[in-house]
């Protein structure tokens, strides 16, 4: 995807005079001054277009004077351009943009949970995923990853067994602070001033919820008057983490964000590190990765449609679907090794070559696929009771698309072409044919229809790749081994001594990278997966941003509920379809 | 111990009976956290078929029996687990699926709880991340032999309390040898 051209640039430069422009290698950076921030945001919505929230987040220099440093990021979807503007925070305060975007308000939260960073206009300034009284900003340079210890939690399995010698665990008796179910009552109260009848609590456990997300029905009747959101159960610190651990090793970790769809992950944050470290990613590889991302997308939607259709009371979809999981499972696992969380691509190609059989095994499923997507038309589309529970529920307008930073299957239900495998081709998408499905209301509905249709054409494309990796060589190469940050794949490891040196060396140092910056996305299952990398040379990144499709689609939530009803909320949430792993991170 | 005595009785202690009943319908609470979850949901769908061992997911905690804590336990969401674990009736037991609920896994972070067992006991600590279903089969199959080998008195509070009312009325069940 293009970076802001410099005949915009010069315009705004126009405007703004004290606006400075920089154009790095891989994206263009406005510097504004945080007075001007608020104008200079509504200029570059109003007049120039760039109306699509991508991403908010900081990044903490403890050495500057200003320390803390705003990154937004934002697209204009009539060029198919990004921007990146950047800003210092004023003794901490940054102004708050909730009034252009709506959903800058969740990335404010977060970043004022992370960084203590005050936005001054948000309407309710909370922890977007501690507890309130949590005391740290976990994101800033001085906190430890491992978090401080402060209670002691023995372990109870070995309180009831007894102590023995040598003990059975092993474990550090100190642990981090865990919150009270008074701090959480806080939490929630702090959030969500009753208005109407009755407070209530949806999830955090709750099946329906798919996972550990926690709503809040202020209820008037059945009737929903207002409602939040509170995120952070499943909040693990991968941003922490990815700060404090080489490129390659941060790889695993990006499967566990978004489970569902390990592989779609995986290229995307390959792609990004790719981008920074130059590496050329041979043909095969390209294909193979194109191929399985497919395959996971398909996997991905099966998962939605069938825990969609379950929570609307439809279990046969659930069984049938899992069935067909299960297949594009053993796939996955013939050639990774693994099931769910594969890792199975590599910085510079994938991890192995494909197995012996994948190909005839992925034809058989392009062949038989087709029969079963029209199993579950004929148990849905049609069907008088789903059409009941999502037609008309729910429905998202452009404008919204825009103001809420929606990506994904749930922006194009409303009409919005924006997919990242057309606009910014990675992998091999730009050498595939397939098309872009998208709705007209932006219902329930229009998102289902938005997902089946989906399946289709990542079909269409697995079929493509499959017919050219036929014709590829055996002996194609499959990772790029021949760059120096790029390790080579074990055959080799233990016949070349070049190539164990090689790899002895990245896995003690990491890949040495350049310094500068890189945003890049790919386009998952679960709207845009985008890795903002802030490097200043050396093998670890200095901030690794994580933009998170899930969390912002989610955003939506609150307002599409207004004035619904309680049975709605599960129709759209299943609609919606995030993934906590990744809304939380 | 059961057996079979040459009228074609089966004769056996109520304990006995009572434990071979439990291990054979443990019903698990309806949770799950994090990746873990979905290998769960796996392994009661379709292919690897929970139901055949008496393993039915229940949405109440008071009608569960298990808890298989399946994905990541963070902080903030540990007390709330110990609360359902409280709201589950004895007799109960717990599964840890996955390195994150065991001990923390991947993750040795700020926000996450290094071990499901620093909040409630655990009985099978299934390693692997994800376990396969086939991990999370053999897993219950270890608790249902746990159970059968150690009966169900360990957590058993109410229970105690219940054999102890059953003394003072004098209605305690006798040790019968054939
Ligand atoms: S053990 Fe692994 S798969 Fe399971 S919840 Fe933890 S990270 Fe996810």
């Amino acid at each position: 995807m293009p970076w802001m051209n410099r005949a915009t640039a010069d315009r705004v430069k126009f405007e703004f005079k004290d606006v400075e422009v920089e154009f790095t290698k891989h994206t263009t950076n406005l510097h504004v001054k945080q007075e001007r921030l608020i104008d200079l945001m509504k200029h570059l919505k109003e007049k120039e277009g760039y109306r699509h929230f991508i991403d908010h987040t900081c990044i903490d220099f403890p050495d500057t004077k200003e320390r803390f440093q705003g990154i937004y990021i934002l697209y204009n979807p009539d060029t198919n351009e990004r921007v990146i503007v950047k800003t210092w925070a004023k003794e901490g305060k940054l102004p708050s943009l909730e009034k252009l975007w709506a959903c800058a308000r969740w990335a404010e939260r977060e970043a004022y949970d992370m960084f203590g960073i005050v936005y001054e206009g948000h309407e309710n300034l909370r922890r977007m995923f501690m507890w309130e009284g949590y005391p740290y900003h976990p994101l800033r340079k001085d906190f430890p990853l491992e978090g401080i210890p402060e209670v002691e939690l023995p372990s109870l399995t070995e309180l009831y067994a007894g102590r023995t010698d040598p003990p059975s665990h092993d474990f550090e008796l100190v642990h981090t602070r865990v919150p009270t179910l008074e701090d959480l009552e806080r939490t929630e109260k702090a959030r969500l001033q009753k208005k109407a009848q009755l407070v209530l609590n949806w999830g955090p456990l709750h099946p329906g919820t798919h996972g550990t997300i926690w709503f809040l029905f202020d209820l008037d009747g059945e009737k929903v008057v207002q409602s939040d959101v509170i995120l952070g159960q499943l909040h693990r610190g991968m941003e922490k983490i990815a700060e404090n651990i080489y490129y390659f090793q941060f790889l695993p970790y990006t499967d566990r964000m978004d489970y569902i769809s390990a592989i779609c992950n995986e290229l995307s944050y390959a792609t990004a590190v790719e981008k920074l470290l130059g590496v050329e990613v041979p043909e095969k590889a390209r294909y193979i990765r194109t191929m399985f991302a497919e395959l996971q997308r398909i996997n991905s939607h099966l998962l939605w449609l069938g825990t969609g259709a379950l929570d609307l009371g439809a279990l046969t979809v659930f069984l049938y679907a899992f069935r067909e999981r299960e297949k594009i499972m053993d796939i996955i696992e013939g050639n990774a090794g693994f099931r769910l969380t594969s890792a199975f691509l590599r910085i510079g190609g994938v991890h192995y070559d494909l197995a012996e059989g994948t190909l005839d095994v992925i034809k058989a499923f392009i062949k038989d696929f087709p029969n079963r997507l029209k199993e579950y038309h004929n148990l849905l589309t049609r069907n008088r009771i789903w059409l009941r529970r999502t037609k008309d529920i729910g429905v998202i307008t452009r404008e919204d698309v825009f103001n809420y930073g929606l990506t994904g299957p749930v922006a194009r239900g409303s009409g919005v072409p924006y997919d990242i495998r057309k606009l910014e081709p990675y992998a091999a998408y730009d050498e595939v044919e397939f098309d872009i499905p998208v709705g007209e209301v932006g219902d329930v509905y229009d998102r289902y229809l938005v997902r089946m249709e989906e399946m289709v054409q990542s079909l269409r494309i697995i079929e493509q790749c499959v017919a050219k990796l036929e014709k590829l060589p055996k002996s194609a190469p499959y990772v790029n081994k021949e760059h120096p940050a790029v390790m080579s794949p074990k055959e080799y490891v233990f016949m070349d001594l070049e190539d164990m040196v090689k790899n002895f060396r990245i896995v003690v140092h990491g890949e040495n990278a350049p310094p500068g910056e890189v945003y890049s996305s790919g386009e998952n299952p679960r709207g845009e997966l985008g890795f903002y990398i802030y490097s200043t040379g050396g093998s670890k990144p200095y901030r690794l941003r994580i933009r998170s499709g899930a969390l912002y689609n989610l955003s939506i939530f609150p307002k599409l509920i207004q004035n619904g009803t309680i049975a709605d909320a599960i129709a759209l949430l299943g609609s919606l379809d995030p993934v906590v792993g990744e809304t939380d991170r | 111990m059961a057996m079979l005595n040459s009228n074609g009785f089966v004769l056996t202690t109520v304990d006995e009976l009572l434990s071979w009943g439990r291990r054979n319908a443990l019903w698990p609470l309806t949770i799950g956290l994090a990746c873990c979850a979905i290998e769960m949901m796996h392994a009661a769908a379709s292919r690897f078929d929970l139901d055949r061992l008496g393993v039915i997911f229940r949405a109440s905690p008071r009608q569960a029996d298990l808890l298989i804590v399946a994905g990541t336990v963070v902080n903030k969401v540990a007390p709330m687990l110990k609360l359902l674990w409280e709201q589950m009736p004895d007799p109960k037991w717990c599964i840890t699926m996955g390195g994150c609920a065991s001990a923390g896994g991947p993750f040795p972070t700020y926000s996450t709880l290094q071990g499901m067992d620093r909040i409630i006991p655990v009985d099978v600590y299934i390693p692997g991340c994800p376990p396969h279903p086939q991990g999370l089969l053999y897993g219950i199959l270890q608790l249902q032999k746990k159970i059968k080998e150690k009966g169900v008195k360990k957590y058993d509070k109410a229970f105690e309390e219940f054999k102890k009312d059953m003394e003072k009325q004098g209605l305690i069940a006798r040790e019968i040898t054939v």
